[in-house]
C-alpha cells in the first residue's frame, strides 16, 4: 500500500500569487492555495514514525499536514510527475524518510493547487494545459465536492512496471532486402509483435557496412550491438557531416578548415602558444597561468528542448557542466554559459507534429519559458555562476528551439606531478560508474538528436538533470578524490550513455570487457541493449588502477555518491559485454570506432539576397526606439536576474552594466580568488545575415565574439573561440554549401586574429516536419545559425571595461568605419525587408583595430567600450545612455544617408568613451596603428540622446527598452 | 592563538570556498568540512570559535530551503550545536546557511528556546529567483557580527528569502533588538516592501535576524560575494573614478566587515576560556 502526506501552506504563498497572476492573464479572478503533495510508496505503520517523517517534511511556521481546515474552494488541481520521469523533489522527500526513519523508500511528489474562484470545468482544464507538459506529467482535478466526498485527490504512484518478462538479447537478420534493411536503420529493430524499437538514424550505406562486418565475422549481430553501432556511428557522435569528404575538400570541413587553422595558429604563435588540450578530450583548455589551466565547452540540446523545454534545458546544462569535470583529470566548473534561439513568444502558431490535428508543437511562450527556467534551476542549484548568455529571436526557430549551454572550469595544469590534461585508461584499470542508476532516459537520445523533428519522435528522449546528485560527485571527484590521483581516465555519460562513454575510454587500452548485469537499474525489466545506451543523467565512468577502487568508493560513499563497478578495460582489442556470463556483444574495437563508410557529400552554392529595399528618411526618433524594443535589442533582464551570476564570488563585470543594467555582449570573472586576472566571455551570432550569404554570416559572428571581448578589456593575443554549428537540412548540396562557405570563412579569418579554435559542437537537422492549421504538410527549417563563443584572459580585472560611460564631457569615439551594410539588419527587418548589403568583415582592418585597442586598454585608456552589433551605432549609443542614466550630443559625419550610418550593421566597430585628458594619448594609438578613430560625441547630464536634428529622451529609450519582455 | 572558523560543505551547499576565504582573509584559520564528517566527529566542534553555514542550494531546496539540510542537522547534531552556541562562539547562516539556521530554530531562538521553530524563510513573492545587489540597513542589535557598520551594499541571490513569522514573533524580535539588517533603497530610506529594494517581499523588510545574544547570525544576502571592490556592481565605475582622481581602490568592500568583525571578537576574547 502507499500512503500520501499532504502538506497544506496556509500562510501567504508567492508560488500561489503567481499561480493568480497566470490566471488572471487568462482572464479569471481566483485565490489559489497550494498543497505540497509525497506518495509514500510503502506505509509507514508506526504513528510516531509517520508524525516524525511528516513533520519533517513540514514548515511549522507557514504549513500544516492537517486538511481538516482547508480554506474555501472550488477546484482541486493536481499535477504530478509519470512513471519513470526524474523526480527530485521526491527523490529529497525519500532521503529526508530514510534520515528520520533510517529506512529507504521511494516517494513521489506531486502539487495540488486549491483554486477559489468562479471558473468552469473546460476553464479548469485550460488552466491545467498551461501548468504542464502530458509527456512528462500528468494533470487530474475535482470539484470541491468531490475532493470531500472521496477524501482528497487519492493516491496515484508513478511507479514503472515494465513487462517483466526477462532479459532478453535477440539476434537480427541482417541477410535481407535493402529496402527491409533501410527500415531498420530508419525506424529500429522489429520486436517480436512488429512493432519497431525507435530510430537507429543509420542510412542504408550505414547498414550494409553492419552486414559486411556481421558476415566476415560469420553470425548473426546482436540487437545491443546494432544499437552500440547506431550510437557511436551517429551524427551526434561522430559529427559525420563535418568528417565527411566534400567536394574538393577529401578530409573534411573539420579537419580542413577548423583543425587546421588551430594547428597552424599555434604554429605561428609559437612559445606564446596558450593552447593546451584542444578537439581531443570533453572540453578545450588553454593557459590561464603559470598554475592554473581554463577549460571550455559549448553544447548545444536542441531537439529534448522542443518536445520537454524545461527537461532539455536542465539537462543540457548539468550535462556540459560534465564535459568540464570529465575534462582531463577532473576541472572545477566556474561559469556557465547559455543561448537560446526562438520564436517570437507573443506569437502562436498552430503547428502540429501530426496529422489531423494530433501533438500540437509547444507555443514559443512555453518554450521560452521552460528553456529559461531549466537553466535556472540546473546552473542556480549546482552553485555555477551563469553570467553569459543571449536569447536571439527569429520565427524559424518555431518548431525546433536551439538551446545552447556551455560550462568553463578551472584546472590545475598538473595534478599529482603529471600533467593534468593527461588520462587514459590502461588494460586492467576497473571501469567505475558514478552518480545514479540507469533507467530508460533518453533512449535514443544520439541517434534522434541526428535526425529531423516529426512525428516519430520519441518521448522516452526526454530527460531531466538532477543538479543535486551530480553537485555531490562533482565536489567528491573535482574537490577531492582528483588530486588523490586514484584514477587513470574520467569522462561523461552524455549522448549514448556507457556505449559512448566505455567505448571511447576503451580506444586508450584497446578495449573493455562490461559485466552489463553489474550495472544498477532503477527499476527492473530493462532490456540489455537499453541499459547500455539509456542517457540517465548524472553519470560519470572512470578508469581505476583495481587497487584503488575500494578506496574511491569509500570517498564517494561518504560524500553521499553511489558508485558501482561494472568491469574492465582490456588490451583485447574488442568490446565485449556479457551478460550472466553470456557473450551478448563482440566487436571489434577498430570496427566500432572506423569502421563507419565515408559519405562523400558535394555541395552548391547560391547567394541569397533582394534587392535593396529604396526606403524613405525614417523618423529617428520612432525608429530608434523601435530597434531598442525589438526583441533582438531589448533587455533581456528577466533571464540575467534569475540567474546566479556571482556565486563562487568571482563577478567582475556581470550581465546587466552600468547603474541603468543594461545587458551586454561580455562578463570579465576572477574565478582564484586573490589573483588578479580575470576569465572574458563574450559569443557572436548573425543567424539573419545567412539568408543572404553564410560567408558573412559566420565571419561575423566570428568578428563579434572576439571583439566583444576585447571591448571588456581582453587581451587579442589571449583569446579562444568555440564553434557551434546549428545548421538544416544538411543532407541537401545548397545547405551543404552555405555550411562550406561558413568554414571556409572563418578559417581565413581565426587565423588573422590568432584565435584558435578549441572545441565545438554541430547539430545538423534542425528542421520541423510536420502539419499547419489546415493539415498541409510543412517543413520549417531554422536559419543556419554559427554560435562562436570566445574565452580570454585578461592580466588584471582592473582593466576590465563594462559599457557604461563614466563620466560627462567624456569624449565618445567610433573606432574603424561605417559603410552602406544594412542588408539583413534588425533596421531592414523592421520594415520587413532583407535587402542585400550584407556586411563583409574586413578582417585586416579589424584585426588592426583589436591589436590597438588591447595597447589602449592595457594603458587604461578606455572609460567605457561597447561594440556596436544589431541596429548599429543608434542603438549602441542608445544602450550607453541608459546604461549610465547620462546623455549624449552626436554630430555624425555627413558623408552617407543618417539612416545607413545610424543603423548599417557593419562589423568590426566599437564606440569607446575616453576622458579628455586622455584625447592625445588615446589618439595617438589609433593613427600610429592606421585604424580610423572618429569623435562623433561627448557624454552630457542632459538626458538625451541627441543626434543631427533629433533627440530621444532617456526615460523613453528606457521604457522601450525594457518594453517587450517585461511581462515575464 | 588563532581562531579557528569552520564552514560546513555537502549536499548542495556551495559557497563554501568563498566563504572560508573570508575567514581566512581576516585571520581566522579557516577550515571546510562536510556535513557527513562534521557528523562522524562533532566533538571537533569543541575546537571551533565560529560556526558557519553558508550559501548554496541543499537537497535542491526541495521540501523548502534548508528544510532538508536542517533535517539532517537536528538528527545528528543537534546536542552538539546547543553546546556549541552556549560557549562563547559565533554563528553565522548566510543565505541557504539562513534558511538551514532558522529551520534548525538556532536563530531567533527567543527566550533562548534553541531549537524552536518560529521564523520561516520561504518563497520570494516573485516566486522566482533573484539575483540582486541590494542595500541593508544595521538595525539596532547588539550582535558582535555588526559592532560599527551601518549599512552594507551586498548582493543576494535566492528564491526563498522572504522572513516571515507571526506577528507576535515579529513584536518581541523588535523588542529584543533580534533584528539585525533590513533592506533600504539605495539612499537608506527603508524600502516599505518595495520590489525590488526588498528582494523577496520579506516581512519588515528583514533580511537577517539573530539570537537573543547577538552571537548567532543569520541573513539572506551574501557577504562573501561583496567583500572585494572587484566584486561590486559598480567596480567600473568605481575604478574609473579612481583612476582619474590619482587614488588607488581599497581591495575590500562591505562585506568583508563582518567577517573582520568576527576575527576581531576573538582578537579580544580569551580563546583559550572559551575553546
Amino acid at each position: 500500500m502507499a500512503q500520501r502526506i499532504d502538506v497544506f501552506t496556509f500562510a501567504e504563498d508567492g508560488r500561489a500569487k503567481t499561480l493568480e497572476a497566470s490566471l488572471a492573464r487568462l482572464g479569471h479572478k481566483a485565490t489559489i492555495k497550494l498543497i505540497d503533495s509525497y506518495t509514500l510508496e510503502q506505509d509507514i505503520d508506526s504513528p510516531a514514525d509517520l508524525e516524525a517523517v511528516q513533520k519533517s517534511f513540514v514548515n511549522p511556521v507557514t504549513q500544516t499536514t492537517d486538511l481538516s481546515n482547508l480554506p474555501k474552494f472550488s477546484w482541486a488541481l493536481e499535477i504530478g510527475f509519470l512513471p519513470g520521469v526524474t523526480d527530485n523533489l521526491g527523490h529529497t522527500a525519500s532521503e529526508l524518510t530514510e534520515l528520520t526513519l533510517n529506512q529507504k523508500q521511494a516517494v513521489y511528489s506531486a502539487q495540488v493547487i486549491l483554486i477559489d474562484g468562479n471558473m468552469s470545468e473546460s476553464d479548469i482544464k485550460d488552466f491545467a494545459a498551461t501548468l504542464h507538459n502530458p509527456l512528462i506529467q500528468r494533470a487530474s482535478y475535482k470539484s470541491a465536492t468531490d475532493f470531500a466526498n472521496d477524501n482528497g485527490m487519492g493516491v496515484v504512484v508513478p511507479k514503472v512496471m515494465l513487462d517483466n518478462k526477462g532479459a532478453a538479447v535477440d539476434e537480427v537478420d541482417l541477410e535481407i532486402s535493402d529496402d527491409a534493411l533501410e527500415q531498420i536503420g530508419k525506424d529500429g529493430i522489429e520486436n517480436a509483435d512488429g512493432s519497431r524499437r525507435g530510430p537507429l538514424g543509420m542510412s542504408l550505406l550505414y547498414m550494409k557496412a553492419l552486414q559486411d562486418y556481421f558476415k566476415s565475422e560469420g553470425r548473426k549481430p546482436k540487437d545491443i550491438e546494432i544499437e552500440t553501432l547506431a550510437q557511436t556511428w551517429s551524427e551526434h557522435c561522430k559529427h559525420t557531416i563535418f568528417a565527411s569528404p566534400i567536394d574538393e575538400v577529401k578530409d573534411g570541413i573539420y579537419k580542413h578548415y577548423i583543425k587546421r587553422a588551430t594547428q597552424e595558429i599555434r604554429a605561428a604563435k609559437g612559445k606564446d602558444d596558450f593552447c593546451i588540450s584542444v578537439f581531443s578530450d570533453n572540453s578545450g583548455g588553454i593557459i590561464f597561468d603559470d598554475e592554473w589551466m581554463i577549460t571550455d565547452k559549448v553544447e548545444t540540446h536542441n531537439s529534448p528542448s522542443a518536445l520537454d523545454p524545461f527537461g532539455g534545458a536542465i539537462t543540457g546544462i548539468v550535462g556540459v557542466n560534465r564535459d568540464c569535470v570529465g575534462f582531463g583529470k577532473g576541472a572545477k566548473p566556474i561559469l556557465n554559459r547559455y543561448g537560446f534561439c526562438l520564436a517570437d513568444p507573443r506569437t502562436d502558431p498552430e503547428l502540429y507534429r501530426g496529422k489531423n490535428k494530433t501533438n500540437r508543437m509547444l507555443s514559443p511562450e512555453t518554450i521560452m519559458k521552460g528553456v529559461v527556467n531549466g537553466v535556472n534551476h540546473g546552473g542556480n542549484q549546482s552553485g555555477i555562476p551563469t553570467p553569459q548568455g543571449f536569447l536571439y529571436f527569429d520565427d524559424r526557430y518555431v518548431g525546433k528551439p536551439l538551446v545552447f549551454a556551455g560550462t568553463v572550469g578551472l584546472i590545475p595544469r598538473e595534478v599529482g606531478g603529471k600533467p593534468s590534461h593527461e588520462k587514459g585508461a590502461r588494460p586492467g584499470d576497473k571501469i567505475l560508474m558514478v552518480g545514479g542508476k540507469v533507467g530508460r532516459d533518453g533512449i535514443h537520445g544520439a541517434t534522434f538528436s541526428s535526425v529531423a523533428l516529426d512525428e516519430g519522435s520519441p518521448a522516452t528522449a526526454v530527460q531531466i538533470g538532477d543538479p543535486i546528485t551530480q553537485k555531490k560527485f562533482s565536489d567528491a571527484l573535482v574537490k577531492e578524490i582528483r588530486d588523490l590521483d586514484l584514477y587513470t581516465a574520467i569522462s561523461d555519460n552524455g549522448a549514448g550513455g556507457l556505449s559512448s562513454s566505455v567505448g571511447e575510454m576503451g580506444e586508450a587500452s584497446g578495449g573493455f570487457h562490461v559485466e552489463l548485469e553489474k550495472v544498477p537499474l532503477k527499476y527492473p525489466g530493462m532490456q540489455p541493449w537499453e541499459i547500455w545506451i539509456s542517457e540517465s543523467q548524472e553519470r560519470m565512468t572512470l578508469a581505476v588502477p583495481p587497487e584503488n577502487v575500494a578506496r574511491i568508493q569509500e570517498i564517494l560513499s561518504k560524500r553521499g555518491c553511489e558508485s558501482w563497478e561494472i568491469g574492465t578495460f582490456t588490451d583485447s582489442g574488442r568490446a565485449q559485454i556479457t551478460w550472466q556470463g553470456e557473450t551478448i556483444m563482440d566487436m571489434a574495437m577498430d570496427f566500432l570506432h572506423d569502421g563507419l563508410p565515408e559519405t562523400p557529400l558535394t555541395t552548391t552554392f547560391t547567394r541569397g539576397g533582394e534587392p535593396e529595399p529604396d526606403l524613405p528618411e525614417p523618423d529617428y526618433k520612432e525608429t530608434i526606439l523601435k530597434l531598442l524594443g525589438s526583441l533582438n535589442i531589448c533587455s533581456k533582464e528577466f533571464v540575467s536576474y534569475q540567474y546566479d551570476y556571482n556565486v563562487q564570488g568571482s563577478a567582475v563585470i556581470g550581465p546587466l552594466q552600468g547603474p541603468g543594467k543594461v545587458g551586454g555582449d561580455a562578463s570579465v570573472s576572477r574565478p582564484v580568488l586573490g589573483n588578479p586576472r580575470g576569465v572574458v566571455l563574450s559569443q557572436g551570432l548573425f543567424p539573419r545575415y545567412s539568408d543572404i550569404d553564410t560567408y558573412h554570416m559566420a565571419q561575423a559572428s566570428l568578428d563579434m565574439a572576439v571583439r566583444a571581448a576585447v571591448a571588456a578589456g581582453c587581451p587579442i593575443d589571449h583569446l579562444a573561440i568555440l564553434d557551434n554549428f546549428c545548421w538544416c537540412s544538411s543532407d541537401e548540396p545548397e545547405r551543404l554549401g552555405q555550411l562550406k562557405r561558413a568554414c571556409e570563412a572563418i578559417y581565413e579569418q581565426a587565423k588573422i586574429y590568432g584565435t584558435p579554435f578549441i572545441s565545438g559542437k554541430d547539430s545538423m537537422f534542425n528542421d520541423f516536419k510536420g502539419y499547419d492549421a489546415n493539415d498541409n504538410p510543412v517543413k520549417i527549417s531554422i536559419p543556419p545559425t554559427l554560435l562562436v563563443s570566445a574565452i580570454g584572459v585578461i592580466p588584471h580585472v582592473d582593466q576590465a571595461v563594462s559599457i557604461d560611460p563614466k563620466a560627462v564631457n567624456d569624449l565618445v569615439y567610433i573606432l574603424n568605419e561605417t559603410k552602406n551594410e544594412c542588408g539583413a539588419s534588425e533596421y531592414y527587418a523592421l520594415h520587413g525587408h532583407l535587402g542585400n548589403n550584407v556586411p563583409e568583415t574586413n578582417v585586416e582592418g579589424c584585426m588592426a583595430l583589436y591589436k590597438a585597442l588591447t595597447e589602449a586598454n592595457s594603458k587604461r585608456l578606455c572609460a567605457s567600450a561597447i561594440p556596436v552589433s544589431y541596429g548599429g551605432i543608434g542603438t549602441a549609443l542608445a544602450k550607453m545612455c541608459i546604461a549610465s542614466g547620462l546623455g549624449m550630443n552626436v554630430n555624425l559625419d555627413q558623408d552617407m544617408p543618417l539612416d545607413q550610418k545610424l543603423f548599417s550593421e557593419t562589423t568590426g566597430r566599437v564606440i569607446v568613451t575616453v576622458d579628455p585628458k586622455d584625447q592625445e594619448a588615446f589618439e595617438s594609438i589609433f593613427a600610429k596603428a592606421g585604424v580610423p578613430c572618429t569623435q562623433i560625441a561627448t557624454v552630457m547630464t542632459d538626458p538625451f540622446l541627441r543626434i543631427d536634428h533629433f533627440e530621444v529622451g532617456l526615460e523613453d529609450m528606457n521604457t522601450a527598452y525594457r518594453a517587450p519582455l517585461k511581462g515575464y | 592563538m588563532t581562531a579557528k572558523a569552520l564552514v560546513i560543505a555537502g549536499y548542495g551547499l556551495n559557497c563554501e570556498e568563498e566563504t572560508a576565504l573570508a575567514f581566512g582573509h581576516v585571520g581566522f584559520d579557516a577550515r571546510i568540512v562536510h556535513i557527513n564528517d562534521l557528523a562522524e566527529s562533532p566533538g571537533q566542534l569543541e575546537n571551533i570559535q565560529t560556526l558557519c553555514v553558508p550559501g548554496g542550494f541543499s537537497y535542491g531546496d526541495d521540501t523548502g530551503s534548508g528544510n532538508a539540510f536542517a533535517q539532517k542537522m537536528r538528527l545528528t547534531l543537534s546536542d552538539h550545536l546547543k553546546e556549541f552556541i552556549a560557549r562563547d562562539t559565533l554563528t553565522i547562516g548566510i543565505c541557504n546557511g539562513c534558511q538551514v539556521v532558522v529551520n534548525l530554530g538556532l536563530a531567533p531562538a527567543i527566550d533562548d528556546q534553541y531549537g524552536e521553530r518560529t521564523v520561516a524563510v520561504t518563497h520570494n513573492l516573485t516566486a522566482r529567483y533573484q539575483c540582486r545587489w541590494v542595500d541593508v540597513a544595521v538595525q539596532d542589535t547588539h550582535s558582535p557580527w555588526l559592532d560599527g557598520i551601518e549599512s552594507m551594499h551586498i548582493p543576494v541571490a535566492h528564491g526563498e528569502g522572504r522572513f516571515m513569522m507571526e506577528e507576535t514573533i515579529l513584536q518581541t524580535l523588535k523588542d529584543k533588538n533580534q533584528i539585525a539588517l533590513r533592506y533600504t533603497k539605495p539612499d537608506g530610506q527603508a524600502a516599505k516592501n518595495e520590489f525590488p529594494f526588498n528582494p523577496n517581499g520579506s516581512t519588515d523588510d528583514i533580511a537577517g535576524i539573530t539570537d537573543p545574544s547577538g552571537r548567532v547570525l543569520t541573513l539572506m544576502p551574501h557577504p562573501e560575494r561583496g567583500m572585494f571592490t572587484s566584486q561590486r556592481d559598480d567596480y567600473t565605475t568605481l575604478k574609473e573614478n579612481a583612476r582619474r582622481a590619482g587614488q588607488s581602490l581599497p581591495d575590500t568592500s562591505d562585506g568583508m566587515a563582518l567577517f573582520q568583525n568576527a576575527a576581531r571578537y576573538f582578537e579580544t576574547a580569551n580563546i583559550k576560556k572559551t575553546a
